[in-house]
């Protein structure tokens, strides 16, 4: 375990410091900063400024009222658009041109409302019950699902990626030789995966805690569904077992390998696996309850990058996570030890490409 | 004692090694040579475990090698490898903590070996940006940083200057002393002749000789006899056994079989003997011979 963990320090040691991980890392986390301030720059106001000539109306939800001291200044300002409209002595709303819908509405229903309690009548608004999902955050959902798949498919694939890397730089530079006298191969495969690994978690943790600071600092928090924290957790938990499965194979097929300029072709199937785990999981993304979704996000791989899609976009019973838990942590199993006996034996034969029927039996 | 019995591996149809047999005492130099191909790295890497044999064994101190022993191992394959882009001190100190050592021993013993070998000013700087000589130095320290109790080094001496030749050789030379079996592979003879306690010569996957130095010019016989004659005339040495070549006023008798004691005698009578002695075969003849 000792030569395991030593060998994963030096993963984590000697790739943290790269400019390149630096550099990416800080990319990402500017990215998705402004990912959460965008709602608050392209979705609109949230306030509407309405000028007023005469008595100022009891306040008004979502309305700004600026004060004029008569109708030729309220108008200018309408016409310069320093307010959207102006409400003049409680009789006429200027506008230029057609009023905003919304703003209307609001400005009727107000007047509405003012006149109603003068006549001395309460009245009680209308209650809206939901007898579906709960819909009320549906679109936010749907965004953090996005969001979620598209840093889930780079981070896999960029973790992968580097351990694949590792692997041949060690076989071909057949450092490999000198690292088996003292290391077994498990432990020096399971280093290069927990190493990358920590790396990855790290990444993901930035990007989790740069995007939820933002969102909180953006005011953009207050529409996150309930159950974030559950959202994250399962995020964490799918990374790792998605990592696991696909670091693994990576490592295996680089193995096989003596020279970087090999690696793509010989890592083909992993990447197509990997695609069409991105691809599918759009279909959990877009129609979280529907039974594509739903099937795909029980079966690994699929169920790696589907499940945690599907939770952020929509609640899924637990029944369905531990089953689809339980069989993606049974293919991470098979893969590991599938995988660190092609590692074994491929990773000393050096030289032309093995083929993997060899090292199989 | 380090023994290696009767070592078989093939590769499909290729048969590599075909019963390889040798032993290296504590403290003896082992010079391994042979031609390309011969056997030389997958007899190394079956000793360190990095390769497996077909079947045979390698004991040290009458057990058989286990991971654990090997271990304690040093080991510099043919094909250097190192992290290209980790510095020198931090490779060297890695190596010595993946060999088991605590991270105060691996620093100490990492500085000792960069003050003897010359790389102290380097040990800050990327492995990639060294010299081959030095990348080769870098090599050897971390086969030695852990201290080891068997060295094996396959062709440590390729690709590096005189200077740097003689250094190696010293620091093998040292380890030696302090009773550690030394095995290493080389193409240069005279370096082995002048190193080694002991030479293996290996041919086709199979040990065509092995002893020390002077057990292989025995096995040789006694050398041809050489004598060298100034200013007689020609036709001295009719009837000797043996060939006569002419340079200048000199003749040289070249003799595998004749009497020593007739030859000088007709060799006296007929000019001014300027040498007379049997002649030592080198390494390489004996290399040549063994392997023909």
């Amino acid at each position: 375990m000792n030569g395991l963990w030593l060998v994963a320090q030096r993963e984590i040691r000697t790739r943290i410091r790269t400019k390149g991980f630096i550099v990416s890392l800080a990319i990402t986390a500017v990215l998705v900063g402004a990912f959460a301030f965008i709602p608050k720059l392209f979705g609109g106001n949230d306030t509407y400024d309405v000028g007023v000539v005469g008595t100022a109306p009891a306040a008004v939800e979502q309305v700004k009222f600026v004060t004029y001291a008569d109708e030729a200044a309220a108008r200018k300002a309408v016409i310069d658009g320093d307010v959207e409209a102006a409400l003049i002595d409680d009789q006429t709303v200027l506008a230029d041109g057609e009023i905003n819908d919304r703003l209307g509405l609001i400005l009727q229903s107000a007047h509405r409302d003012a006149q109603i309690k003068q006549a001395g009548l309460t009245i009680t608004p209308l209650r809206v019950v939901s007898v579906g999902a709960d819909a009320a955050y549906e679109g936010v959902r749907a965004g953090l699902a996005m969001l979620l798949m598209m840093m889930l498919f780079f981070l896999l694939i960029y973790s992968a990626m580097f351990v694949a890397m590792g692997v041949v730089e060690e076989k071909g530079s057949r450092i490999v030789e000198i690292l088996l006298t003292s290391v077994r191969p498990w432990q020096l495969l399971g280093g290069k995966i927990v190493g990358l690994g920590v790396l990855g978690l790290i990444n993901l943790g930035v990007v989790i805690a740069v995007g939820l600071g933002a969102a909180f600092a953006s005011g953009l928090a207050t529409d996150l569904p309930p159950g974030m924290a559950g959202i994250v957790i399962s995020a964490v938990v799918w990374f790792i077992l998605g990592y696991a499965f696909f670091s693994t194979l990576a490592a295996a097929f680089g193995s096989l390998v003596s020279r970087q300029e090999e690696l793509n072709g010989v890592l083909t199937p992993m990447t197509m696996l990997m695609t069409l785990t991105y691809l599918v999981s759009y279909l959990a993304a877009a129609e979280p309850t529907g039974t594509p979704a739903r099937i795909l996000s029980l079966i690994p791989p699929f169920s790696s990058m589907v499940m945690p899609v599907r939770t952020a976009a929509a609640e899924v019973p637990l029944g369905e996570i531990v089953l689809a838990a339980a069989l993606m942590i049974a293919a991470v199993v098979v893969v590991l030890l599938a995988g660190a006996r092609v590692y074994e034996r491929a990773v000393l034969r050096t030289g032309a490409r093995v083929k993997l029927g060899e090292v199989i039996r | 004692m380090l023994e290696i019995d009767n070592l078989r591996k093939r590769y499909g149809d290729k048969v590599a090694l075909d019963g390889v047999s040798f032993a290296v005492r504590p403290g003896e130099m082992f010079g391994f040579v042979g031609a390309n191909g011969a056997g030389k790295t997958t007899t190394m890497r079956i000793i360190m475990g990095v390769l497996e044999a077909d079947s045979g064994e390698v004991r040290h101190e009458g057990r058989p090698v286990t991971y654990e022993d090997r271990r304690a191992y040093g080991y510099m394959p043919e094909e250097r490898g190192l992290y290209q882009k980790m510095k020198v001190a931090e490779q060297v100190e890695y190596f010595g903590r993946l060999h088991g050592l605590t991270p105060a021993a691996a620093r100490r013993t990492t500085a000792e070996l960069l003050e003897r070998l010359g790389l102290v000013e380097r040990r800050g700087d990327a492995v990639e940006a060294l010299s081959l000589g030095n990348q080769q130095r870098v090599q050897l320290a971390v086969a030695l940083v852990h201290d080891p109790g068997v060295l094996i080094l396959d062709e440590p001496f390729s690709g590096l200057d005189p200077l740097a030749v003689d250094a190696l050789a010293e620091a093998l030379k040292d380890r030696a002393a302090s009773g550690v079996p030394v095995i290493f592979s080389s193409h240069q003879l005279e370096l082995v002749e002048r190193l080694c306690d002991s030479v293996g010569i290996i041919s086709a996957g199979r040990m065509v000789a092995c002893g020390s130095v002077a057990e292989l010019r025995a096995g040789e016989g006694r050398g041809l006899l050489k004598v060298v004659v100034r200013g007689a005339a020609p036709g001295w040495a009719e009837g000797l056994p043996g060939e006569i070549t002419v340079d200048g006023d000199r003749q040289v008798l070249l003799s595998a079989d004749g009497d020593d004691q007739t030859i000088l005698r007709r060799a006296v009578q007929a000019g001014h003997v300027e040498h007379f002695g049997r002649q030592e075969p080198t390494l390489v003849e004996i290399f040549r011979e063994a392997v023909a």
